[in-house]
C-alpha cells in the first residue's frame, strides 16, 4: 500500500480519534504492558500489518537494514545543500570527460562477522547491481576495476556525473565473501544480515524486529543501544501509541498538529518541505491526450485561480508551503531558482482576474452558467483523486469551488488507489492530483529528468511512470542532456543557464500545475533521546522510512538519561 | 449412502466454482502488483527507472503475457500440488508462509472469542427464554443494542477507555514485542493479556445474536407438549430446562455456530486493525491494496475451505441428528 494512502486514511481516522479524545479528556498516560527500556528507541516506519522477514537491501520488499546495517559509500543529504559525506568511501573524483570515476575507500573497516572490508566488496556490489536487472534502478552500466584494496575505478561509456548520488549514495555495499555464495540474490531474504553499518540485527518477530549497536563500528559504537521497529495497523494506531508514549519516532500526520508538542510531553514535531504537489495534466495531444486541459492557457488559468492559503489551512493543517513553477524547492534549491521565471513562487492567494484574462485572451467566452467555453466546448474537466486520501480529497473539493469562481468546472472523481494509479500511468485522465518526489541528492535535476524528460513519455494507453503528463519538449530534453555532460563539482555557474531554460519552459508549458510543496511531518521523543535533526540543523531528511537518512539520525541519537 | 455421495458431489462443485472465482475476481480489479510496488517505493524517495520496472515485472511474474486461460490451468495445477506461489507484497516469501504465520493468531483469537460468545449466548438465552416475562428479558434489548453498535466504534471506545485511559490492557500487538517469543509462561501470559480486550470486544458485540436466537427458540419449545408432559411427570425444572427444552431449542444455533466457525478463518479485519493484532484479516487487506493476487487467492482458498468444511460437517451431522433431512421426497 502506498504510504500516502495510509497517511490519508489514517488522517480521517485520526480526526475521529480527536473527537474521541475530547470525550475522554485528553491523552492517557499509562499503557498497559509493553516493557520499554530507556535505551531502546521504538520506531514506527508505517508498516501496516506484520513484518515478513527480509533484510535483503535490494529486495523491493526489504523491511530494513538499508543504511543501518548495509552502508553506502557516501551520504547525500536531500534535506539541505551539503557536500556528500564520507561513509565507506573517503573521496571520489572524475576524469575530465566524466567517464572514469575513482573512489578511495575507508581503511580498517570490518564486516559484522569479523572479515575485513576492501575494494573487492565494492567491485562485487557494483557488478551485482549492474548485472541484476531488478537491483539496477538507475540503469547503471559501468565497469568496476580494483586499483588497490582501498581504491576502485568505475568506467562508463558516456559521461555519468548524474549517476553519482544513486551509485554512491543509494547502493548498499554487501560482503563479497557471503554474497558470492548466494545462488539467487534476487530471492534471498538475508535472514542474518552481515554489514558494516552502525547497527547489527538482533531479533526478528513478525510484530517487531530489533537492531542493536555494533560494538566494532568503524566510527565507534553508537550511543543508541537498541532500535525496535514495530508493526502497527496504521496511523490511527500510531497516533494512539504516540499518545501513550509507546513509540519514539514516526513519520506521518497526527491529529491536532498545532498543539502536538503541548499535548505530548517531551515530544517534538518537525515538518520538512519535500514533495511538490501538483495537478498532473494529460498534456500532450500528439500522444492522444484529450480534454480542455491540453490547452496551456487553461493550465495557467487554473494555476492563478487557486487560493493556496485556504487549501493549506483546510486540507493540510498548514504543513504545506510555497512552490515554484520551476519546481525548485524554494528554500533548499534557492541557488538553482531561475531569475527569469514569471512567478518565482506561486501566489498563495487566488488571482481570479488574471485567470479570466488568460482564458479570454485564449478565445474563451463565459457562458450563461458562468463557465467558460470555446468553440461550444465547455471548460469542464474531471479530476482524479484516490479514495481515502483525505487531505487530497479536501484539497481538490476546495479547489473545485475556487476554480468554479474563475469559470472553470472541475468534477472530482474518487477511485481506489489501484484504479487512480492505473489511469494516471496509462494517460486515461484529464487532471489528477499527485506529488513530484525528489531524487537522490539535493539537485532539482532529478525531478526534471524524471518528470519532464521525454525518455519516459509514451502514448496514451501505454503505461508509464513517472512520465504521467506525457510531456515532451525538445528544449528541455536538450538542456537535461547537456547537464549530464557537466560535473556538478565544477560549480553552478556553467550549469545555471540550462536550469534557467528548463524552468522557463516548464513554467510556460506547465504540464504539472503547481499546488504547494507538501510537508513531511515527523514526531519524535526528544525527552528520551537527544541529537534529533532540527530546523537549523537538518543533517538528514527526518523521515523514519527514508533510507539511509534513518540511519544517520540513529547514529546521532544519545539516550537523554546520561 | 446416496445422500452422502450427493452431498460430497455438491461440495466438490462448489469448491471448484469458488476456486474459479478466486482466480478471476482479483484479476478484474484495476491495477497490478508492479505499479502498486513502484508507487510504494516512489513515495519513499526511491528512484525507479523504466528498466527496473521491467525487471520487477519479470521478478514478480506479473506480466508474463500468457493468456488468461493458460494462467488459469497453471493455477489449478499448482493448487493440486499444494503450491500457492509467492506473495508479491512480501516478496519472496511464499504465500503459505504468510498464511501460516498469521492463521494461528486469527484462529486463536477469533475462534476462542466465537466459542465464548456462543456458549455465553446460548446459556443466557436458555435461561432468559425459560424465565420469560421476568426482569431477565431486559438482557435481550441490552445485548442487541451492543450488537447493533458498529463494531469498529465499540472497539475504539473499548481501546480508549480500557487501554488509553485506565491502562488495564495493552494498546497494540498480539504479544509483548520486547519479550523473546517461545513457550514460556512470561510470553504466554503476555499473549493472554494482549488478547483479552480484542476477544472481549468480539464477545460483547456478538453475544446478542446468539442470545436472541436461543431465547426465541426456547420460548416456542417450552410451549411444546413434551415439555408439559415432562412437567406433569414431576421432573425437576433444571432437568426439563437442560434435557428437554434447551436440547431441542439449541439445534438451529448449533447449525449457525458451525457456519460461524467457518468464518473464523476469515478473521476479523477490523479487530486486527483496531488492536494491531496479527492475523489473516490484515494480510488480506494488504494483499488487496498491493494487488497481490497470489496472497489473495491463498487466503480466499483457506476461507473457502473452512466455510465449505464447516457446512459439510453441519450437513452430515444434521443427517445423523435429524433423520428427516435424509429422507427423499
Amino acid at each position: 500500500m502506498s504510504l500516502h494512502a495510509r497517511w490519508r486514511r489514517a488522517r480521517a481516522a485520526a480526526i475521529g480519534a480527536v473527537s474521541l479524545g475530547m470525550i475522554a479528556t485528553g491523552c492517557g498516560g499509562s499503557s498497559g504492558g509493553s516493557s520499554t527500556d530507556p535505551d531502546t528507541l521504538i520506531a514506527y516506519t508505517g508498516q501496516a500489518g506484520d513484518w515478513q522477514r527480509n533484510y535483503n537491501p535490494y529486495s523491493p520488499d526489504s523491511i530494513g537494514g538499508k543504511g543501518t546495517i548495509y552502508e553506502t559509500l557516501f551520504f547525500f543529504n536531500v534535506a539541505r545543500q551539503d557536500e556528500p559525506a564520507s561513509r565507506l568511501g573517503t573521496e571520489y573524483s572524475w576524469n575530465d570527460d566524466g567517464t572514469e570515476l575513482t573512489i578511495d575507500l575507508r581503511e580498517g573497516v570490518t564486516w559484522s562477522d569479523g572479515e575485513a572490508f576492501d575494494a573487492e566488496d565494492v567491485a562485487f556490489t557494483f557488478n551485482l547491481v549492474r548485472d541484476t536487472a531488478s537491483f539496477n534502478s538507475f540503469g547503471f552500466d559501468g565497469d568496476t576495476e580494483i586499483v588497490s584494496p582501498t581504491q576502485v575505478k568505475v568506467t562508463f561509456e558516456e559521461a555519468a556525473y548524474m549517476d553519482v548520488p544513486q551509485l554512491l549514495g543509494k547502493t548498499w555495499i554487501v560482503p563479497e565473501h557471503i554474497w558470492s555464495g548466494i545462488e539467487d540474490p534476487e530471492t534471498d531474504i538475508m535472514e542474518e544480515p552481515v554489514g558494516t553499518g552502525a547497527f547489527v540485527h538482533e531479533e526478528f518477530k513478525p510484530q517487531a524486529y530489533t537492531f542493536a549497536a555494533n560494538p566494532d563500528y568503524w566510527d565507534g559504537e553508537p550511543e543508541l543501544k537498541k532500535i525496535r521497529f514495530v508493526a502497527l495497523s496504521g496511523n490511527q494506531a500510531a497516533a494512539d501509541a504516540l499518545s501513550a508514549g509507546e513509540i519514539d519516532f514516526q513519520t506521518g500526520p497526527v491529529p491536532d498538529m498545532e498543539n502536538f508538542e503541548q499535548n505530548h510531553d517531551g515530544y517534538k514535531i518537525i515538518t520538512t518541505p519535500m514533495n511538490q504537489m501538483a495537478l498532473v495534466t494529460c498534456a500532450n495531444t500528439d500522444l492522444g491526450c484529450e480534454g480542455p486541459q491540453t490547452d496551456p492557457a487553461v493550465r495557467h488559468a487554473i494555476f492563478h485561480a487557486m487560493d493556496r492559503d485556504t487549501l493549506n489551512s483546510l486540507a493540510f493543517q498548514d504543513t504545506a508551503s510555497e512552490i515554484s513553477p520551476g519546481y525548485t524547492l524554494p528554500e533548499r534549491d534557492a541557488a538553482y531558482a531561475s531569475a527569469q521565471l514569471e512567478n518565482r513562487t506561486a501566489s498563495m492567494t487566488a488571482d481570479v482576474a488574471q485567470a479570466e484574462e488568460i482564458l479570454e485572451a485564449a478565445g474563451y467566452t463565459r457562458g450563461s452558467d458562468g463557465i467558460y467555453a470555446k468553440d461550444d466546448v465547455k471548460l469542464e474537466m474531471s479530476l482524479r483523486v484516490t479514495a481515502g486520501w483525505t487531505d487530497y480529497i479536501t484539497a481538490v473539493n476546495t479547489m473545485a469551488e475556487q476554480l468554479n469562481e474563475a469559470g472553470i468546472k472541475v468534477n472530482v472523481n474518487q477511485a481506489s488507489f489501484n484504479e487512480t494509479t492505473d489511469a494516471r500511468n496509462s494517460g486515461n485522465f484529464e487532471l489528477a492530483i499527485d506529488s513530484l518526489y525528489p531524487g537522490a541528492s539535493p539537485d532539482p535535476y532529478y525531478v526534471y529528468y524524471q518528470f519532464f524528460h521525454s525518455s519516459s513519455t509514451v502514448p496514451v494507453g501505454e503505461s508509464t511512470n513517472p512520465g504521467w503528463a506525457r510531456y515532451s519538449n525538445p528544449e528541455v530534453d536538450e538542456a537535461l542532456e547537456a547537464l549530464t555532460q557537466m560535473n556538478p563539482e565544477d560549480g553552478q555557474d556553467a550549469r545555471q543557464p540550462y536550469y534557467d531554460t528548463i524552468q522557463a519552459q516548464i513554467e510556460e508549458d506547465m504540464p504539472y500545475i503547481p499546488i504547494m510543496t507538501g510537508g513531511t511531518t515527523s514526531q519524535f521523543n526528544a525527552g528520551k533521546f537527544t541529537g534529533w535533526p532540527t530546523d537549523v540543523n537538518m543533517y538528514a531528511f527526518p523521515a523514519v522510512w527514508s533510507h539511509p537518512d534513518q540511519s544517520e539520525i540513529f547514529r546521532n541519537l544519545k539516550p537523554a538519561g546520561e | 449412502m446416496r445422500y452422502y455421495a450427493r452431498k460430497l458431489g455438491f461440495y466438490l462443485v462448489a469448491f471448484w466454482a469458488a476456486l474459479t472465482l478466486n482466480f478471476f475476481i482479483p484479476r478484474m480489479m484495476p491495477g497490478n502488483p508492479v505499479d502498486a510496488l513502484l508507487g510504494k517505493l516512489q513515495q519513499r524517495g526511491g528512484q525507479v527507472g523504466p528498466e527496473a520496472r521491467e525487471a520487477y515485472e519479470a521478478l514478480l511474474g506479473s506480466d508474463t503475457g500468457e493468456p488468461l486461460w493458460n494462467q488459469y490451468f497453471t493455477y489449478l495445477g499448482n493448487l493440486a500440488r499444494g503450491e500457492l506461489g509467492v506473495a508479491t507484497s512480501a516478496f519472496p516469501t511464499p504465500v503459505s508462509d504468510v498464511i501460516g504465520q498469521a492463521l494461528p493468531w486469527t484462529i486463536g483469537l477469533v475462534g476462542i472469542a466465537t466459542l465464548l460468545s456462543f456458549v455465553l449466548g446460548v446459556v443466557l438465552g436458555a435461561v432468559v427464554g425459560w424465565k420469560r416475562g421476568s426482569w431477565l428479558d431486559s438482557l435481550v434489548p441490552a445485548t442487541t443494542v451492543l450488537s447493533a453498535v458498529p463494531y469498529f466504534w465499540l472497539a475504539l471506545i473499548f481501546v480508549l477507555v480500557f487501554s488509553t485511559n485506565l491502562g488495564w490492557f495493552p494498546l497494540n500487538h498480539g504479544y509483548d514485542v520486547a519479550l523473546a517469543s517461545g513457550w514460556n509462561w512470561e510470553f504466554i501470559s503476555s499473549v493472554i493479556e494482549h488478547g483479552t480486550l480484542p476477544a472481549l470486544t468480539i464477545v460483547v458485540s456478538s453475544v446478542g445474536g446468539w442470545l436472541l436466537g436461543m431465547r426465541n427458540m426456547m420460548v416456542s419449545t417450552v410451549s411444546e407438549d413434551y415439555v408439559l408432559t415432562a412437567q406433569a411427570k414431576g421432573l425437576r425444572n433444571r432437568r426439563i430446562l437442560s434435557r428437554y427444552a434447551a436440547r431441542n431449542a439449541v439445534l438451529p444455533s448449533v447449525a449457525g455456530f458451525a457456519i460461524s466457525l467457518g468464518f473464523v478463518v476469515s478473521g476479523s479485519i477490523i479487530t486486527e486493525q483496531v488492536f494491531s493484532y496479527p492475523g489473516i484479516g490484515s494480510q488480506l487487506l494488504s494483499a488487496v491494496q498491493n494487488s497481490d493476487y497470489a496472497l489473495m487467492q491463498g487466503i480466499f482458498l483457506v476461507i473457502t475451505l473452512a466455510v465449505l468444511a464447516a457446512n459439510l460437517v453441519v450437513d452430515l451431522l444434521y443427517g445423523v441428528i435429524d433423520p428427516r433431512t435424509r429422507v427423499e421426497n
